[in-house]
Order: C-alpha cells, then structure tokens, then sequence
C-alpha cells in the first residue's frame, strides 16, 4: 500500500455504519410495501400496459424493442460515474413521460437492490488497492481499508444497472405482453420462445393460486416455514404435488389450445406498421446512446 | 442470485446472448408441438415454486431448483429456464436485461448436467432416488454458483471478491436445496414415478417448428 493515499478515520464514526444499515433496512421495507402492499407471500405483479398514451405507447414494437436494447447495452457498457448518472436522469424521463406508476418502480428498485446492494457493501473492503487509490482506514484495521475506487466502481455499476432497469418499464410495460412477443418473434427470435412466454405467463397465475391454496391447507394442519427436518419434507412434499398438478394440468390444456384450433404457432395479436415517426424516436434514442458512450469515453 | 445489468462486461453479456440462443435452438429441435405447452406449463410451476422463501437465520432464502428442472424437463429444461427467467426480469427485474443470456447460461448449464447426472444414477431402489436427487439437487445449486462466480470475475480482478462471497452465499442452499431435492424426489417416486422415468426431451413425437 506504499503508493496509495491512507486516511484514518476516528473510531467513533463507526456508529455511522450500524445508522446506515437502519436507514436502508427502513428503505427497503418501504419500498417493499409501496411494491407488493400486504401481499408477500408468493406476490405476483400484474403486466400494466397503462392507458396513457405517451410516445412509448404509439412507438412500433419492433423498433422500440431493438433501439432501446441497443441503448441498454450501450448503458452497461458506461464506464464512468458521471455518464451513468446522466443516463439515470434520462431514464427517469421516460418513465414521466410514458406515465409509469409508483408501484412498478419501487418494484423494480426492490428487484435489483439486494445484487447492488452487495457490490456496495463488498466492493470498497475487497477492490485490491493501486497506485493512486484512496484508502480509509477505519479504527486502525489496517486489512479492511475501505478503498474510494472500489466504491465507485460499485457506485457506477448501481447507477447504470438502475438506469437500465428502470428503462425496462418504458421497454416492456407500454405494450401488451403478446404484441411485445410478436415485436421479438418479428425480429428473428425463436417463436418458441414468444409462444413459451405468453404460455408460461398464463400459467404463472393458475400455479400461483394453487400453491397458495395448498400452502393455506398446510398451515392450517400446522406447518410453518421452519428450518427442521419435518417442515422441510413437508415443503419438498408441496413442491413435489405441484408439479403433479402441473404435468397433470398439461394434458388438458394441450387439448383445449388444440380444440381451438392450435397447430403449432399463435395467431398474430395487431398488424404492425412502421411510421416515420418510429424511426425519428429509434435516431434519437440511439444518438442518445452513442453520445452517452462519446462523453464516458473521451469526455469524463 | 441473477446478474444485474451493468456488472458484466459487455462482450461477456452479448457472448452469454449468443450462447444462450444457440442451446434454446438446440433444446427447441428435441420439443415437439404437443410437448411446447406442457414444458411452458411446467416452467410456470417452477417459477412459483422458486418463489417460496425459506427462513435461514435473520434472513430467507429463495430455492434455485436447476436440478430438478433437469430431472423433470431434460433437454427442454434450458429453454424452460430461459422463459422463466425472462419472466422474472419482466415481472420483477431479477436478473438484468443484457444480462439475460449470462443467466440463461447460469442456470440453465447446470439444469442440462443435472438432469443427465440423475438420469445415469437415478437406480430403481426409492432409497437411491432420494439420494440421487438430493445429490442433483446440490449439483445443480453448485454449479450455478459456479458459474456466476466465473462470469463475475470476467470483469477483472475488482470482482474477485464478490465471486468469493457469492461462492460463499450459496453454501446454505446448496444443503437446502439438497434436502428438499431430496424430498421432492421421493415423494413424486411415490406419487408419479412416470415423472422420473424420463424426461420431456426423451419422449417422441413430432418435432416443433
């Protein structure tokens, strides 16, 4: 550690960490309610489409999918903490402009907060120090400095991984799931994936109100989640009957998709048309993108 | 744990794109038309099925279940997860969007060896069966901790530390994830064994697309 900067931190700040700690608990647990309100156990979000009609809503699936992946891509790749907190700030925009609700973004925050959360716990303390790096020494332990670089590279990683979630509700919520699926299957994505989704998702549902009812049937006959032998069989058991029910469920719904008339690929939901104004919004979505990368680059 | 956007490098996140493409195509050839809405049932179920969080301590923990999507799906068991964990960046941004292929690979990989692990030693005796699916089922949570170490430490020598911690992390799953396994196995060998006799890749029929 010869040529990094050490600075010593007096033990009494140490307190801060524990008043830290309170606060993002305090964070969590309200954005926990602010996502799923009383319902935690085996909470299911609704798809929104919303019914603002905003420019994410009238853009092409397909030039919106393929533009703002593009541009997501381009966010990860930022390297820098300035860059990514202009591309946050964008985000946020467009989830004002496209009328997104408070609940699907605390949801989204909730989604990503416990990975970025251990970068940003971890990655001060294990970042091994260079030249040039400023190092806090915390009460004298030396071998737990807490490096400034690794803090914002953690910092930069939050930030643009953020951003790009946040885009995800602009991306995916501002048109229906089957319109959204034909956008990718239109764009070369293996139909049985769109076909697999749209399925999957129907089913998400029926499964979710099954294990719910057979969870409320085993608490009712004393099971609670416990780690002991007992309730982990019983738990091994519940995973075991809904899978039956599952397999079971299959036969009958291969039958009805047949009996309506299904032969092996899904009817097309809306015609799509690109508009010239689709392609205005995919230039300026991708200058956008290029221009983040230009300033993280050359300019920060 | 998925893989946030912005942690992988993006050579690594569109690699793990292409790579991801490649076994779903592969997998699709093994689906037939009559199997597609059964697999996408099933992946539903195993999506629920990860949803149910296990109290470990102060905290809970959430099951993985790669090796028991290999044992009751086989070759289809990639693009099940695939699906599965596109819906759960959809619904719940676990798992970032380009990092999607990353984690197709994380999970999915060990899925495929899981199911073939099982299927060479699986036995006949109910007692092998338990023991065989516990074994997959902590294969398969190894494996994709495995995984998601190395493609952490892709991003250079500033992840080490977190590829150790996360190699760590998953250590209480792994013994989780083996008992329930375990559980799982025997009680589908009493209630269904035709479940466990072969996986949906292994049947025939026409094939889809």
């Amino acid at each position: 550690m010869a040529d990094t900067v050490a600075m010593e931190i007096p033990p009494w700040r140490l307190l801060l960490v524990p008043l830290l700690l309170l606060v993002l608990a305090v964070m969590v647990t309200g954005l926990r309610r602010q996502a799923q309100g009383d319902e935690n156990d085996l909470f299911l979000p609704a798809m929104e489409t919303g019914t603002k009609a905003s420019p994410f809503h009238r853009w092409d699936v397909r030039c919106k999918l393929l533009t703002l992946l593009t541009y997501a891509f381009c966010v990860a790749s930022l390297r820098n903490l300035p860059p990514a907190l202009l591309a946050g700030m964008v985000s946020l925009l467009a989830l004002f402009v496209a009328g997104i609700s408070w609940q699907r973004i605390a949801l989204r925050l909730l989604g990503v907060g416990g990975f970025f959360g251990m970068l940003l716990v971890v990655m001060p303390f294990s970042v091994p120090p260079h030249p040039g790096d400023r190092l806090l020494i915390l009460a004298g332990l030396e071998n737990w400095a807490f490096n400034l670089r690794g803090l914002n590279l953690a910092l930069t990683i939050a930030v643009k991984g953020l951003a790009v979630a946040l885009l995800s509700e602009p991306l995916l919520a501002t048109a229906p799931l089957p319109v959204t699926l034909q956008g990718l299957r239109r764009l070369g994505a293996p139909e049985i994936v769109g076909q697999m989704v749209l399925l999957s998702h129907r089913y998400l549902h029926v499964a979710r109100q099954e294990a719910r009812r057979m969870l409320n049937g085993m608490r009712v006959r004393g099971f609670r989640r416990r780690m002991c032998l007992v309730d982990l069989r019983a738990l091994g058991n519940f995973i075991g009957m809904l899978f039956v029910h599952s397999f079971e469920r299959t036969e009958r719904v291969f039958s009805a998709m047949q009996a309506r008339g299904y032969r092996g690929s899904l009817p097309e939901p809306v015609a799509l048309r690109i508009m010239p104004a689709d392609l205005w919004l995919s230039g300026f979505w991708t200058t956008l993108g290029v221009l983040l990368l230009i300033f993280d680059r050359f300019g920060s | 744990m998925h893989i946030s956007d912005g942690v992988l490098p993006t050579a690594v996140a569109l690699t793990g794109y292409v790579a991801s493409l490649a076994l779903t195509a592969w997998s699709a050839r093994r689906i037939s038309t009559e199997q597609l809405p059964k697999v996408a049932v099933v992946s539903a179920a195993f999506f629920v099925a990860a949803l149910i969080h296990i109290p470990l301590g102060l905290t809970s923990v959430h099951l993985l279940l790669p090796g028991l999507a290999g044992i009751l799906l086989g070759s289809a068991a990639f693009p099940a997860i695939a699906v599965a964990l596109l819906l759960q960046c959809i619904l719940f941004q676990f798992g970032g969007l380009t990092a999607l292929g990353a984690n197709a690979l994380m999970m999915g990989i060990p899925a495929l060896l899981c199911g073939w692990f099982f299927h060479a030693c699986k036995g006949r005796s109910r007692s092998r069966l338990t023991i065989c699916g516990g074994l997959t089922g902590a294969l398969g949570v190894i494996l994709a901790a495995g995984i998601l170490a190395a493609l952490l430490a892709f991003g250079g020598e500033e992840f080490f530390g977190a590829a150790k911690l996360v190699l760590l992390a998953h250590l209480p799953v792994v013994c989780l994830e083996a008992l329930i396994s375990g559980f799982t196995v025997a009680f589908l060998h009493q209630v269904k064994p035709e479940l466990l006799s072969s996986p949906f890749g292994a049947q025939s029929g026409p094939i889809h697309g």
